[in-house]
């Protein structure tokens, strides 16, 4: 079909202003996107996550770095604001719902890994709550107990603030053990998040942000397998 | 400091650029970390307890990274209400908009901390300056802009416009050059440059090329003591241009491969690093200690030096091991 052709250049599109971080490109062609009707979860997740899917390869291959990373996420949300509100109710209704807490913990000002996990989550659909960064311990568990939230990441990029993490997953566990939490940061390793009783982690700065892309990737292969 | 002026020594040193107070240093003096900041007398007192406690080779003040940008005026948290964890101090607000210039005061060396720290200086060189040598440190350009700006936009308008970013950048190379003044007329021993934000896992070595080294070359040609580059994270590919900034020596951290480095700039280049802070210093064993300290040695280093801050948590028994394996496998001549 013609419009079949027209939606798929037009996704491309889409991709390529992720991945060449044109907000005006991204902008203009979600605009179009919508206006000769096709379908916006397609466009965001085809389209502006597999942009940034490439973007995560590029900058594990060290093509780009974090300005580049930071400017494609920058086009991808431009994207997103303009294709989210018309997910129609039925996907949404599929996709994984769930609301997540994120923030990076006390004495930490670093909040560029924070950034892009929330972007994934932006993504997927999930409402965050952001608290952003140096954030004291204990409103990590006040919003997770007000929000209800499934979800609480934690992120860390310095070594001496991250043992405040632990508390936090202690008490958030102590109060509602079904939350499932994500810890991530620069000297996070899998021994570390098991000890600590977190149930996932991304393991260093650099890595963070692979691996929040890398989440996007996964959340798109579960949608084309129909799982989510 | 032998070793910083490229002189013949009989054994490589166990020292740092960087923080190295410990909890066995807190405890021993009874002093907490989030008060110590504004001390002169305990700041002193702790700085010196690592050598004294554990034959650590130097001794090194301040302890975080907010001295600059708190004389250009920036609010500093200092985390006193914490009680049971050791926060570094870190910046409130940002003092400038990303991209906008920047007001050098006129009584830059009189303002925030910096005349506390001279006083801090000049204790540890009555207290042990006899002994060991006093150093101190300064932030790098870019790493300083990071900390007075917003650091997710300094780095997109590193991109987008970088003739903004230069011109920010040579003013704070002015500043960096007056501190580091300021703390070498107090009796600094030497001075670290640390351009902690520029490694080339955040930029391109393209932008450090372009944007990060000129202003950095700048600041340290101003400074006018025995100084050492120091940027932790990957710098593999920009070990050269970290060269030709014309510091006495560079520090790198675990992610740098010496023996590579050593290749590329020669047996003259005084290389000193590379110690896993965390991963070796504080969750390593006593033996893990030891082996890194004999590969960092056989890899080339002329000084055995953490990647970055020590960890306050360190184990004594860690501590010990670091500077005991140093003089073990450290004999030069």
């Amino acid at each position: 079909m013609a419009d079949d052709g027209r939606k798929k250049e037009l996704i491309e599109t889409l991709k390529k202003g992720v991945i060449e971080y044109d907000e005006d490109l991204v902008k203009e062609t979600a605009q179009k996107y919508l206006d000769e009707g096709f379908d916006a979860n397609e466009g965001i997740f085809d389209g502006l996550a597999a942009g940034m899917e490439v973007v995560g390869d590029l900058f594990a291959k060290s093509e780009y770095f974090v300005p580049e990373v930071l400017m494609s996420a920058d086009a991808l949300y431009a994207g997103l604001d303009i294709l989210k509100p018309h997910v129609k109710t039925k996907d949404r209704d599929q996709k994984v719902k769930g609301e997540v807490v994120i923030g990076t913990v006390e004495g930490d000002v670093h909040d560029i890994g924070k950034n892009i996990v929330k972007l994934m989550f932006d993504v997927a659909g999930f409402t965050v709550h952001d608290l952003g960064k140096d954030v004291p311990l204990d409103r990590f568990v006040e919003e997770q107990m007000k929000t209800d939230s499934d979800l609480v990441c934690l992120s860390a990029m310095m070594t001496t603030t991250m043992v405040g993490m632990k508390k936090v997953i202690e008490k958030i566990k102590a109060k509602n053990p079904n939350v499932k939490i994500l810890i991530g940061g620069a000297p996070v390793s899998k021994d570390i998040a098991d000890k600590w009783g977190a149930d996932g982690y991304g393991e260093d700065a650099s890595n963070a942000l692979t691996e929040a892309i890398r989440m996007v990737s996964a959340l798109r292969e579960m949608k084309q397998k129909g799982e989510v | 400091m032998e070793v910083l002026k490229g002189e013949e020594v009989d054994r490589v040193p166990c020292f740092s650029g960087m923080g190295n107070v410990t909890v066995e240093g807190m405890k021993k003096h009874n002093i907490r970390f989030a008060e110590v900041h504004g001390n002169a007398r305990d700041m002193a007192t702790l700085a010196a307890s690592t050598y004294k406690l554990f034959g650590y080779e130097c001794a090194v003040a301040p302890f975080d990274l907010c001295i600059e940008a708190e004389a250009l005026g920036s609010e500093i948290n200092y985390y006193e209400h914490v009680e049971d964890n050791i926060l570094y101090p870190t910046i409130k607000t940002k003092l400038v908009k990303a991209g906008e210039d920047i007001e050098i005061p006129e009584d830059l060396e009189k303002r925030g901390r910096i005349p506390m720290l001279q006083e801090v200086i000049g204790h540890l060189k009555d207290d042990v300056g006899d002994q060991v040598a006093i150093g101190s440190y300064v932030l790098g350009p870019f790493t300083l802009a990071g900390q007075i700006m917003d650091l997710n936009e300094l780095l997109k308008i590193s991109f987008k416009r970088p003739e903004d970013i230069n011109r920010i950048l040579t003013d704070l190379a002015e500043v960096i050059a007056r501190v580091a003044k300021a703390l070498k007329d107090a009796g600094a021993d030497y001075i670290t440059i640390r351009e902690m934000g520029a490694p080339a896992d955040v930029i391109s070595p393209r932008m450090f090329k372009s944007l990060v080294q000129p202003p950095l070359t700048e600041a340290i040609s101003r400074i006018d003591s025995p100084k050492i580059l120091h940027i932790c994270g990957n710098t593999n590919p920009i070990v050269e241009l970290m060269a030709e900034c014309g510091a006495d020596a560079l520090a790198v951290e675990q992610k740098n491969d010496v023996a590579e480095t050593r290749k590329k700039l020669g047996e003259d280049a005084v290389i000193l690093g590379n110690i896993d802070p965390y991963n070796v210093l504080v969750q390593g064993t006593k033996e893990d200690v030891e082996a890194a300290v004999k590969t960092a040695i056989e890899k080339g280093v002329d000084g055995v030096m953490p990647g970055c801050d020590i960890w306050p948590d360190v184990p004594a028994e860690n501590m010990q091991a670091l500077v005991e394996a140093t003089k073990r496998y450290g004999n030069t001549s």
